[in-house]
């Protein structure tokens, strides 16, 4: 016990790099960044309060019809699913490629010990996902409701144990894959493609059962009548998507009665019983994943490929040898392919996926408004490439990711302008890959013209410049360069958060400005002829600006 | 070729004097010796060179261009070889090779014969083609020599560069070394294993507590100091 509770402490002091706050607090110009982005995370809290406003009127909604414990169940559904999510990557990085591990499998632990360890810290990371989703709907329910003392501590405890099982879930797939896929040879490759088809085929089914749901639902003669009889009734119906969060919700809204008691012991219940199955297995397969992907850095001994250095010596351009470095670095690198490669495809096909599953019904409505205004389809599309742009964190995280490797790009005779065209360039290259994919799974959907594909493809890749030099501002005003695993690179650097909130920004004025023009009755080409010009405005600025922060830093840094 | 004019450096809000007015002129064709106990402000100055530490105060120039106002042409005469040798892991050694081949703009026929002779000489050629991840410090090391030779530096900068290589690719350094000076190249080297500056060096310059203590050829470092036969008892002396 005492190894767990002291591997759990310092895991916990790792992660949250709590000596290194403190630390940083103490250096005064550390302090003004910290305070800084604390306002930043203020100003985010309008937004919350207008997203808590709406929720209130569903829950209104809801209570109209009889059916107020739905609103639970879309709290505790919304969260968990984002938990879920969220878990598949984080036990990925934290159990699979964080840096600690090259010192913990030698000592004398057992896996599930370390497994367990990762796991509590995991918790405490996936509150900060849950909490702010599921509180304001277990408030707003217990307010409007006046609902008494012991909702409350019910509360409490779901919301404790509500990270748990979907946690548990994402460790058991992801050891499993890991254990599987852990073939020698082109490993990180059937990884990615294993980690893409999984992920599909997850929300396939997912939607699936929803649609399902959703339609059986309807189809029922008594559903007026039994929707007055049983005020549960839509929760046990949709709540199918996911049991444990229809206990969730049961348990609170029956609070009163010995019926809600026991869905509450079903919920810890589970997710206890998960816990234990989850470090059970972990004895069973952890190092059996593991322990391959430590080996590939002394695999491959000497002369396992020779070279024929005629064909193998190419000259290129200072820019693209940049560009195609960043990209074979971006490929190479488990922890950067699941981020942001990962991200800049899957997001367009679930997006797409998400209607495209739920049948002809759901498409009409998409396919009458389209047929008006078939324009938007392409202004979406613009709009998702763009925000690709931000999501995947290339551009603000190009020199946070050379790492120790900095002093390379600082002493060589590089142009700064070569340095800009080539990391942007990297952005554009993986951007092109979210753009193919969004491309093909929106033909599914819908039937796109080839001018849809050009301005989709010529103002999506143009507007991502400035989303990327963005990024790369802030990289290069505080890059993140004293790191020994790539998670930190990408994963604790707060330029990642700082890029989001400023691409957000960027975004958001370019969509008002949209809004603004279309509700104008201003031709559609017009506005895509004005994006043009905008988006090439803004990446001369911000390249003026680039070349000038990038030649100080590299001085300076 | 390189010129040092009083630089200093300082850390920690100039409670720290690493380098302390240091004045250093080195000829074409020189080996030149930095020596000093750890912490004695070699690796600092050398940062200061090659660009990665910007001076206090004092100016430096290669070939009579100012590091700090013209760094792409200077950089383009120099090539650094640091101490640790952190280079992409993820790369292929080739591409590594190709990669830095690019920024110095060198041709394809003559990357492809320096690579040849050097990744030769240094016994790493079978293993271009695998990942940097994969090699040994060693290997690593004789990686990062071979692409700062690829463009012939007129001055070739190492920090510490004995350091985690093989008895014989040590030798073969020296060689290299040697034959460079020979063709009027210059190479600065910063050491602390005192055989290897006394055997090589055409002039020394031993630098403690970030101030240069003594400086001049063998001969003349023996003549200051009395009695003192050897380069280890001299250096002994000083740095005490």
């Amino acid at each position: 016990m005492e190894k767990v509770i002291s591997l759990i402490k310092t895991d916990f002091n790792i992660t949250f790099g709590l000596s290194s706050i403190v630390y940083s607090f103490k250096n005064k110009k550390n302090r003004w960044q910290m305070i800084l982005i604390g306002f930043a995370f203020l100003s985010l809290i309008p937004t919350y309060f207008m997203l808590i406003s709406g929720l209130v009127k569903i829950y209104d909604a809801y209570r109209q019809i009889g059916q107020q414990s739905m609103f639970l169940l879309n709290g505790f559904l919304a969260s968990q699913m984002l938990v879920f999510l969220f878990g598949l990557l984080y036990v990925m990085s934290k159990y699979y490629f964080s840096n600690d591990l090259n010192q913990l499998v030698p000592l004398p632990i057992k896996p599930s010990y370390i497994v367990g360890s990762k796991f509590v810290t995991l918790m405490f990371s996936e509150y900060l996902t849950s909490l702010p989703i599921i509180l304001p709907f277990i408030i707003i329910y217990g307010i409007k409701g006046s609902e008494g003392i012991v909702y409350w501590i019910y509360s409490l405890l779901l919301t404790l144990t509500l990270p748990a099982l979907p946690l548990v879930l994402a460790s058991i797939l992801v050891m499993i894959f890991m254990r599987y896929t852990n073939v020698k040879g082109k490993k990180d490759l059937i990884r990615i493609v294993g980690a893409v088809l999984f992920l599909i085929i997850l929300f396939f089914f997912q939607f699936k059962i929803q649609s399902i749901a959703q339609k059986a639902l309807m189809k029922g003669d008594n559903f007026f009548f039994d929707l007055v009889r049983d005020s549960n009734l839509l929760v046990k119906k949709l709540g199918l998507a996911f049991p444990p969060s229809m206990w969730g919700s049961l348990a609170l809204s029956n609070y009163s009665s010995i019926k809600g008691f026991l869905y509450l012991l079903l919920f810890i219940g589970i997710a206890v019983g998960g816990l234990i199955l989850m470090l059970f297995l972990s004895e069973k397969l952890f190092y059996d994943g593991l322990i391959g992907n430590i080996e590939v850095s002394a695999a491959k001994g000497k002369g396992s490929r020779k070279v024929d250095l005629n064909k193998s010596t190419k000259e290129a351009n200072p820019s693209i040898a940049i560009a195609l470095k960043e990209i074979k670095m971006l490929f190479r690198t488990p922890i950067y392919l699941i981020n942001s490669i990962g991200g800049v495809i899957i997001v367009p096909i679930i997006l797409v996926m998400s209607t495209f599953v739920n049948g002809e019904e759901s498409m009409e409505p998409i396919r009458l408004i389209l047929e008006g205004k078939p324009y938007l389809i392409t202004l979406f599309g613009i709009g998702l490439i763009i925000a690709l742009g931000m999501l995947s964190s290339i551009g603000c995280t190009t020199f946070s990711r050379e790492g120790k490797n900095f002093w390379i790009q600082r002493t060589l005779p590089i142009k700064v302008e070569d340095q800009i065209y080539g990391r942007v360039m990297a952005s554009l290259i993986i951007q092109l890959m979210g753009l193919v994919v969004l491309l093909v799974s929106m033909s599914f959907i819908t039937n796109i013209g080839l001018s849809s594909i050009f301005w989709i493809s010529l103002l999506g890749l143009l507007g991502s410049i400035p989303m990327t030099q963005l990024g790369m501002t802030i990289d290069i005003l505080r890059p993140l360069l004293d790191w020994d695993n790539p998670q930190v690179a990408m994963k604790q650097n707060l330029n990642v958060l700082i890029g989001m909130g400023i691409g957000i920004l960027y975004e958001g004025g370019i969509v008002l400005l949209v809004i603004f023009l279309v509700k104008n009755n201003i031709g559609i080409n017009l506005i895509y002829g004005l994006l043009v010009l905008i988006f090439i405005l803004f990446s001369y600025c911000l390249f003026i600006l680039l070349k000038k922060l990038i030649n100080k830093q590299f001085q300076l840094l | 070729m390189l010129k040092l004019k009083n630089i200093s450096k300082t850390y920690s809000k100039g409670t720290i004097k690493a380098v302390d007015n240091i004045d250093l002129d080195i000829k074409s064709g020189e080996i030149f010796g930095f020596l000093g106990p750890n912490g004695a402000g070699k690796t600092t100055t050398i940062k200061m060179i090659v660009g990665l530490l910007k001076p206090d105060t004092g100016q430096v120039f290669i070939d009579n261009i100012d590091v700090w106002k013209n760094s792409l042409e200077a950089k383009a005469k120099i090539s650094y070889v640091p101490d640790n040798p952190e280079i992409y892991d993820k790369l292929k050694g080739i591409e590594y090779l190709n990669f830095i081949s690019d920024m110095y703009g060198v041709p394809k026929n003559v990357r492809e014969e320096k690579m040849n002779y050097y990744s030769e000489m240094f016994n790493i050629k079978e293993a271009l083609g695998d990942i940097i991840g994969s090699y040994s410090h060693g290997m690593k090391q004789k990686l990062v020599l071979t692409s700062a030779l690829i463009h012939d530096p007129q001055l070739f900068i190492l920090d510490e560069p004995m350091v985690g290589l093989d008895p014989k690719s040590a030798f073969q350094l020296k060689e290299i070394m040697r034959k460079r000076c020979d063709e009027g190249k210059t190479v600065f080297f910063s050491t602390h294993v005192l055989e290897v500056a006394e055997k090589l060096c055409d002039r020394i310059a031993i630098i403690n507590k970030g101030k240069i203590i003594a400086m001049g050829t063998m001969e003349e470092l023996r003549s200051h100091a009395e009695e003192r036969e050897s380069l280890e008892n001299i250096f002994l002396g000083l740095t005490e």
